[in-house]
């Protein structure tokens, strides 16, 4: 029974709810703006990294490399879109 | 595909098709995380313009989204362990594993439909505002994910309870499985940057 | 839908012509298929092909018969504009034909085209038998295609889309545009984007996991390499349009507020996002036009490429600023100077590694021997007007300035002299110069040439007016204007080169029936070219290589033609090929149907089409389909008449 509850997906699944109650601090407390935001940032990418690495195994094959820079230019351009498109239309309109 | 199987590495990467599925699907995922981000620009654009409706402080709970972020959250988890079991061979565990992960991903799915109701309960329909409308796409979307994800999901199972565990079924329940953290992914950000930065 | 809704744009004499024009002409289509007994070869041979070539074939058929149809949108234009006070069209009219233009130009020319060229190309290049996921190639066409239908049918019934190839709210919105032209606009990009976003997720995998044993990614031909950054804005940008056409889609036909006047709504929101994949799309139709024009620049010289490296890193620095720049196409719409400062800023960066690009091909020509062919004039017609259009852009991109040039004929003239001669002349150059791969024989050069020539000046004397009619402030999509304003002439000389295109492209069409009927079939690598794609037998057996080559280095092929080796040498054995599929042609037919549906808000018809697609894909997932294998027999007994024959025009 105990080989099919390895400890990388227990860590991960107890690290996944530890994150989820930090990250609701941001509501439990008094937080401004700019430190919710930034806990609320840390807390969830700590959180996808949990899934892709512990989960998803990304770096499981020789293919690591290719998967890592298609994820992250995919998520930076996610950014740019994100951050660009409220500089246009909401900052710096 | 029956031929050149490899068998140093798992039943799911053993063939070139195989290979190729996997690595096309990671792919395929870079092009989900865009599509997400367009939601959240359009999200993050509109979500003070709420016109005359109301504003997301005003309808967000915490009780039924904390319930959804836990079904899914352990559906993730379960699926992982789904995974884990087909490299080991274990034909009925993994079985478990993965109708376990579909049951708790209805369970969200139904925790979500009665949000929605409780949205339009409380005056705020998807042609309320655009803050609404983005709402609703945005969580629309991924539940339309999910609901695919159980039809998806169901057809493996299918597949493995009939075949076994083989090259063809490993590799697509692989894959189901990637797709199923990755929307665990969206839904935490959906959780952090909609739901919570609404309530702080 | 009532009946008369559907037919009210046949109450107009210039559409029903069309409309009976159209049905003759199909009907005749189906008469001669039936006669010759064509429809089972037809079917099995093309519609449920998994070949990468003959896909590419079908893409680009599609391409030339999409450039007639919007090129007769561009005549009407011209003609309409060619005097002042004109009244060939109606200003509605002339609105639906500016719209379907850029929308026909842009998704369903230059797009299946470059397309239609990287399944030629690409598999044969990295020296591979297909691509990654053969059966996905073929639905993508068969989504392409769709989108083709409802764009075209639009025209005929319930009326074309009216708001521009952009579509910018308010306009496009259920407000302003009641009819069904717009959803036909927000439906016809959403099913082709579909099928070009799994074509660039095929041709990423394709390309890093499909290549010929040493070829390393510094070792592949340029043309690959463009296709490998092409397919990665792909990936990244289409997602942005899919979500935009929905949410254009909803507030359309459902009554959300996104980009409404009221309740919140934001129309510039529609702008911006459209943009954010508009301006990847501009690099989507233009890296592979610096891909083909690489390979053709370094064969027609006799030279390698000059600056393999800094291309390489031009192309990857492309990859990432074509994302910076979007809000450069409205500087115009009220945002701040710092916001027009940065997205200047970004907009001018990017003309730098355009340049280094130039320059590496000035350079490769350099002590060159160069043969002037077909494909190479198109080369070397591209670099002059081509700058033009370069320079013109940087004008246009200083934000200040832009005021002035912002929706002006200057623009158009700006854009055109960008892709006509980048893409359109570099998809020319790649379709004479892999024409033979396919075929066996070479387009007639004569012609080629005498159609590159018209081409060129009619071009230059279409659109350089327009950039002085711009200056003086003639506004695009104006449907006429009065004498007074003294746009006159330059308007009539624009319209003559028009005609001059529309000859041009006669010629290139012509000379497809004049190369088969005439031309002689010659042996392999007819160009004496450089890459591996030529090291196949002409036309290309299905397996492309019996033997998978080795490479060492860049050109390989080049090199082993020089030493004498033969690089299909070795041991033939059996190969696997993937089964013809007819479930992605049938269910790219039922996406067609359940989103011509779904435009007339025909929800029962519509959701029957949306199972029936579903019920495809089930079929996908539960159906055991292992391919089939070629055995070495047959492998070896195509070989030999290919070495007796020097090719097997007319045998499969």
């Amino acid at each position: 029974m105990a080989e099919l509850f390895p400890k990388e997906h227990v860590v991960g699944f107890i690290g996944s709810l530890v994150l989820t109650i930090a990250a609701l601090s941001v509501v439990w407390f008094d937080v401004s703006m700019v430190i919710g935001m930034i806990i609320l940032l840390v807390t969830a990418l700590i959180q996808a990294a949990v899934q892709l690495m512990l989960f998803m195994h990304i770096g499981e094959t020789d293919d690591k490399v290719d998967i890592w820079i298609a994820t992250l230019f995919a998520f930076g351009i996610g950014i740019v879109t994100i951050v660009g498109s409220l500089l246009a239309m909401v900052w710096g309109y | 595909m029956a031929h050149h199987v490899d068998h140093s590495q798992p039943l799911e990467y053993s063939t070139p098709q195989n290979r190729l599925n996997i690595y096309g699907f990671w792919i395929f995922l870079g092009a989900e995380i865009v599509l997400f981000a367009t939601l959240f620009t359009v999200y993050f654009t509109l979500s003070d313009r709420t016109g005359t409706g109301p504003t997301g402080e005003e309808i967000f709970e915490l009780t039924p989204v904390l319930i959804e972020t836990f079904l899914l959250l352990t559906s993730s988890f379960l699926i992982g362990l789904g995974v884990h079991a087909m490299r080991l061979g274990r034909k009925t565990p993994m079985i478990v594993f993965y109708i376990l992960t579909l049951l708790l991903g209805l369970g969200f799915l139904i925790v979500e439909i009665d949000e929605f109701f409780l949205y339009v309960h409380e005056g705020a329909t998807i042609t309320t505002s655009a803050f609404v409308s983005s709402l609703m796409t945005t969580l629309g979307t991924h539940g339309a994910h999910v609901t695919f994800g159980l039809f998806w999901g169901t057809a493996i199972v299918i597949q493995v309870i009939r075949q076994g565990i083989n090259a063809r079924t490993a590799n697509k329940a692989f894959i189901f499985s990637l797709y199923w953290h990755f929307l665990d992914v969206v839904w935490i950000f959906i959780f952090s940057f909609i739901y919570l930065r609404g309530l702080m | 839908m009532s009946f008369d809704a559907i037919v009210a744009p046949l109450s107009e004499p210039m559409v029903f012509g069309t409309f009976i024009g159209i049905v003759v002409a199909s009907l005749a289509v189906v008469v001669g298929l039936t006669y010759f007994k064509k429809w089972g070869w037809l079917y099995r041979e093309w519609l449920t092909t998994v070949d990468h070539k003959r896909i590419g074939v079908m893409y680009i058929f599609v391409a030339i018969i999409m450039l007639f149809r919007g090129g007769v949108d561009a005549l009407l234009m011209r003609a309409q504009t060619a005097i002042p006070e004109n009244g060939l069209l109606n200003s509605a009219h002339y609105n639906e034909i500016f719209t379907t233009h850029g929308l026909l130009m842009i998704l369903f020319v230059a797009m299946p085209f470059v397309i239609g060229l990287m399944n030629i190309a690409v598999p044969l290049q990295i020296g591979a038998r297909d691509v990654a996921f053969p059966r996905l190639n073929l639905l993508s066409f068969w989504l392409t295609v769709a989108g083709a239908i409802l764009i075209n049918v639009s025209f005929i019934f319930g009326g074309s889309p009216n708001a521009g190839w952009t579509g910018y709210f308010p306009l496009s919105g259920p407000e302003y545009n009641p009819g069904v032209g717009n959803n036909y606009y927000a439906w016809s990009i959403q099913i082709s984007g579909f099928g070009t976003l799994m074509t660039g997720i095929n041709f990423i995998t394709t390309i890093m996991k499909m290549r010929a044993p040493g070829m390393t990614l510094m070792k592949m031909p340029m043309f690959t390499w463009s296709i490998l950054i092409t397919s990665l804005i792909i990936t990244c940008a289409f997602p942005v349009i899919a979500v935009l056409m929905a949410m254009m889609t909803l507030d359309r036909q459902f009554g959300t507020k996104f980009f409404a006047m009221s309740d919140g709504g934001m129309d510039m929101l529609y702008a911006n996002l459209f943009w954010v994949w508009g301006h990847p799309e501009v690099y989507i139709v233009i890296l592979p036009a610096f891909g083909v024009f690489s390979e053709v620049i370094a064969t027609f010289s006799r030279k390698n490429l000059f600056g393999y490296g800094s291309m390489v890193a031009a192309m990857v620095v492309i990859s990432t600023l074509a994302f910076l720049v979007w809000a450069h196409h409205f500087y115009t719409m009220g945002h701040g100077v710092l916001t027009n400062g940065v997205f200047s800023i970004t907009t001018m960066l990017i003309a730098v590694p355009t340049g280094v690009k130039i320059f590496n091909w000035l350079l490769t020509m350099r002590h060159g021997k160069i043969s002037f062919t077909t494909p190479m004039l198109y080369a070397l017609g591209f670099i002059p007007i081509f700058t033009i259009g370069g320079v013109t852009g940087v004008m246009l991109a200083m934000a200040s300035a832009d005021y002035q040039y912002h929706n002006t004929l200057f623009l158009v003239a700006h854009f055109h002299y960008v892709l006509i001669p980048g893409t359109v002349f570099a998809l020319f150059a790649g379709y004479h110069y892999w024409w033979p791969l396919i075929w066996g024989f070479r387009l007639n050069e004569k012609l080629g040439k005498a159609a590159f020539w018209v081409m060129a000046i009619s071009f230059n004397v279409a659109f350089f007016p327009m950039f002085i009619l711009g200056l003086d402030g003639y506004a695009r999509r104006m449907y006429t204007y009065s004498a007074a304003t003294g746009y006159g002439p330059l308007s009539m000389v624009s319209f003559i080169g028009a005609l001059g295109l529309a000859v041009s492209f006669i010629l290139v069409a012509y000379n497809i029936y004049y190369s088969f009927r005439y031309a002689k079939r010659e042996g392999s690598d007819p160009w004496d070219a450089r890459s591996l794609e030529w090291a196949v037998h002409t036309p290309a057996p299905n397996y492309n290589f019996a033997v998978i080559p080795t490479v060492t280095r860049l050109d390989e092929f080049w090199f082993a033609k020089k030493e004498g080796r033969d690089l299909q040498a070795g041991k033939i054995e059996d190969i696997h090929m993937p089964n013809n599929s007819q479930s992605a042609f049938w269910q790219g037919m039922a996406m067609t149907l359940w989103s011509f549906f779904f435009v007339w808000a025909e929800w029962i018809p519509a959701t029957i089409f949306l199972v029936a697609t579903l019920a495809f894909m089930a079929y996908r997932s539960f159906q055991k389909d292992d391919g089939y294998h070629i055995h070495v027999a047959e492998i070896e007994e195509t070989e030999r008449r290919y070495d007796e024959n020097g090719g097997l025009r007319g045998a499969k």
